[in-house]
């Protein structure tokens, strides 16, 4: 394979059809190129997509009431579901194994003031936990801990677009603002990787809400976090199994979707991977469609070549070159040209996703790339191709009959 | 050397069948000189393709140095000829991207002789050719003549048994042909036995043999005083 001879020959074809060459050899660079940027694409729309996702922890399960649509265990339908604190209490007795974070939810609107500046915004009531849940990045100052929650403290964590808004260039830790006129105290700041619309929330603690809004012990909803060593079907087999002692435990029909939903993260994010493992197949798809026209284009180059140099095969054979030798002659001839020209799409392609890619930032596509993988599997590909391509065009090569040069005058 | 016993060989033209050799009986020594003649037609070309294992017989026996040649696979009638033959055509067929040298070498690199040795042995057979000082030139830089001499060199270089030239001068004026033949007469001097088809009497009459076909069988078969090409030259 490393022989001398077979490359002069190569060269020497290469090199008498230049404008040949390049043109076949375009067709399948150009192949390589689009199927590279297609998986870079998908492989960019994964990106947006966890992108999204990962500014809540992945694992997260959350449980939401609503209002019952069958009737069940005595009661009529459109019963209107509510979760209270013993509920909290009563899932982290139940799965103490499974449950890694727990916090209650609790929503409100505020209308804050600080100083001339006011301003409307949501307020969320959670629990310790809630920070690892949500993931949220405290920049300064600290989250609502236990002692926030036994105190009932009016203290508030409030994001960085609020600080904004509300204490301009002040700093707002240990400063006190006033939602709905209740002096709250600033206790943290916070920053979040999903958007600019989270930063404009406010935290407090869980039990200060329950109080203000009448003395009441009733949560919104119920965010949690399982063991993150699970995987998706033992998460999938513990939301299972949350849901149905809830549902046991309000009196809803076990089939009854909207009297209590129980949302998993990890069935969304199931959800996701095989929308862009499908994207990905319909990628290499029609990239594999349009590299078959240029392994055509080689084929077809191939046969002609050897149709123009028939004699000199004749020639080869007379002096004794065996089938085998002629056939691997061509296979390599194809195999060269294709390899070359599938390198010069790919690195073509790599550059451009090297030189742009990391400047494409948008929610449903970011960085579009190749891996390695995607590197070593299109070199295999262009081998094969470039095998294929010479397959039939070699065998038509070691069929050549070496009267046809004999007798050829 | 060669032995051939009641050779036929009918080709296919569509639903006829051309009867080309009729029964072919015809002994080749060591150190011959044959020329074989006939008109176009007579069957000549279809003998040496089939002395050539380019070519199957129908039925009959062919021995070539006592090994018997029949129903060959291409592996192995690739490595026969590459062995037991050389061959020399009328149109030279050289390859045109290498150099005379490299041409030469061509049968040897088919026999896996360490590139080397190749080159040494090829300069040896173009200095027997007289081609020595043109060993890096290119066929298109050759004359028709030097061609011809490039091509036995290529031809003996696999040191074969038999060497099987084809209308070896049909494409050259008589000055050169009676090179050629000058050239082809001094390798038999040493020993070789050669095959030469024409249809030329003067060159025919520089071989040692001349066996005529005609119409598919041998019509006649006699020895000749040799003519040396030398003097013409």
């Amino acid at each position: 394979m490393f022989d001398r001879d077979v490359w002069q020959e190569i060269f020497n074809t290469l090199k008498t059809n230049k404008l040949r060459t390049f043109l076949t050899g375009f067709s399948v660079g150009w192949a390589i190129f689009i199927l590279v940027m297609l998986l870079a694409s998908v492989n960019g729309m994964q990106n947006g997509f966890v992108g999204q996702f990962n500014d809540d922890a992945t694992n997260s399960i959350f449980v939401r009431p609503g209002t019952t649509s069958k009737a069940y265990g005595g009661f009529e339908a459109g019963r209107r579901i509510q979760l209270k604190n013993d509920d909290l209490e009563y899932i982290k007795e139940s799965f103490p194994k499974d449950i890694e974070y727990i916090s209650a939810r609790y929503y409100g609107n505020a209308t804050a003031r600080y100083k001339d500046e006011t301003g409307s915004y949501s307020v969320q009531a959670t629990h310790p936990d809630h920070q690892a849940i949500e993931k949220t990045l405290v920049t300064a100052g600290r989250y609502i801990n236990e002692a926030d929650i036994i105190n009932k403290a009016k203290v508030a964590v409030i994001g960085r677009k609020v600080a904004e808004d509300l204490f301009k260039k002040e700093d707002p830790l240990g400063k006190f603002v006033e939602f709905n006129g209740l002096p709250f105290r600033v206790i943290g700041v916070f920053t979040d990787d999903g958007d600019d619309n989270a930063e404009r929330r406010i935290y407090a603690p869980v039990s200060t809400y329950q109080r203000i809004y009448g003395n009441t012990n009733e949560i919104a909803s119920i965010a949690l976090t399982y063991n993150p060593n699970y995987d998706l079907a033992e998460a999938l087999e513990f939301s299972e199994r949350l849901e149905i002692l809830m549902k046991r435990r309000h009196k809803i029909a076990p089939e009854d979707q909207a009297g209590l939903n129980v949302w998993n993260y990890a069935e969304a994010f199931n959800d996701i991977s095989s929308f862009t493992a499908v994207l990905k197949g319909i990628g290499i798809g029609v990239g594999f469609l349009i590299l078959i026209a240029g392994i055509v284009g080689i084929g077809n180059i191939m046969v002609f070549t050897i149709k123009e140099r028939t004699k000199e095969i004749g020639v080869r054979k007379a002096l004794g070159a065996r089938p085998r030798q002629i056939v691997n002659l061509v296979l390599l001839e194809s195999v060269f040209i294709t390899a070359i020209s599938g390198f010069v799409g790919l690195l073509f392609a790599w550059m451009i996703l090297a030189a742009i890619g990391p400047m494409i930032e948008t929610p449903a596509f970011s960085n579009p790339s190749v891996s390695l993988s995607v590197v070593v599997t299109a070199t295999i590909i262009l081998i094969v191709a470039g095998v294929l391509a010479g397959l039939l065009p070699a065998m038509k090569a070691a069929n050549v009959k070496p009267i046809v040069a004999l007798s050829d005058k | 050397m060669i032995e051939i016993k009641d050779l036929h060989k009918s080709y296919k033209m569509g639903s006829n069948s051309l009867h080309v050799l009729k029964g072919i009986n015809f002994k080749v020594e060591e150190g011959e000189l044959v020329a074989i003649m006939g008109s176009s037609g007579s069957g000549k070309s279809t003998l040496l393709n089939i002395l050539g294992m380019l070519d199957s017989a129908d039925s009959g026996e062919y021995n070539l140095d006592g090994v018997p040649i029949k129903n060959l696979s291409e592996t192995k009638a690739a490595q026969y000829r590459n062995k037991f033959l050389g061959f020399i055509f009328q149109s030279f067929n050289l390859i045109n991207y290498k150099s005379a040298a490299e041409n030469v070498a061509l049968p040897l690199y088919y026999q896996k002789v360490p590139r080397k040795e190749r080159q040494e042995k090829a300069m040896k057979y173009l200095e027997r050719v007289g081609l020595k000082p043109w060993a890096d030139h290119l066929p298109s830089e050759l004359s028709g003549g030097q061609k011809q001499r490039v091509a036995i060199a290529r031809a003996m270089a696999a040191e074969p048994k038999v060497l099987l030239a084809d209308e070896p001068t049909g494409a050259l004026d008589s000055k050169t042909s009676y090179e050629v033949m000058d050239l082809i007469q001094k390798i038999n001097d040493e020993g070789n036995t050669i095959l030469v088809v024409t249809h030329e009497e003067d060159i025919a009459h520089m071989c040692k043999r001349i066996v005529h076909l005609k119409d598919g069988v041998i019509v006649e078969d006699k020895k000749v005083e040799q003519v040396r090409a030398e003097q013409y030259v």
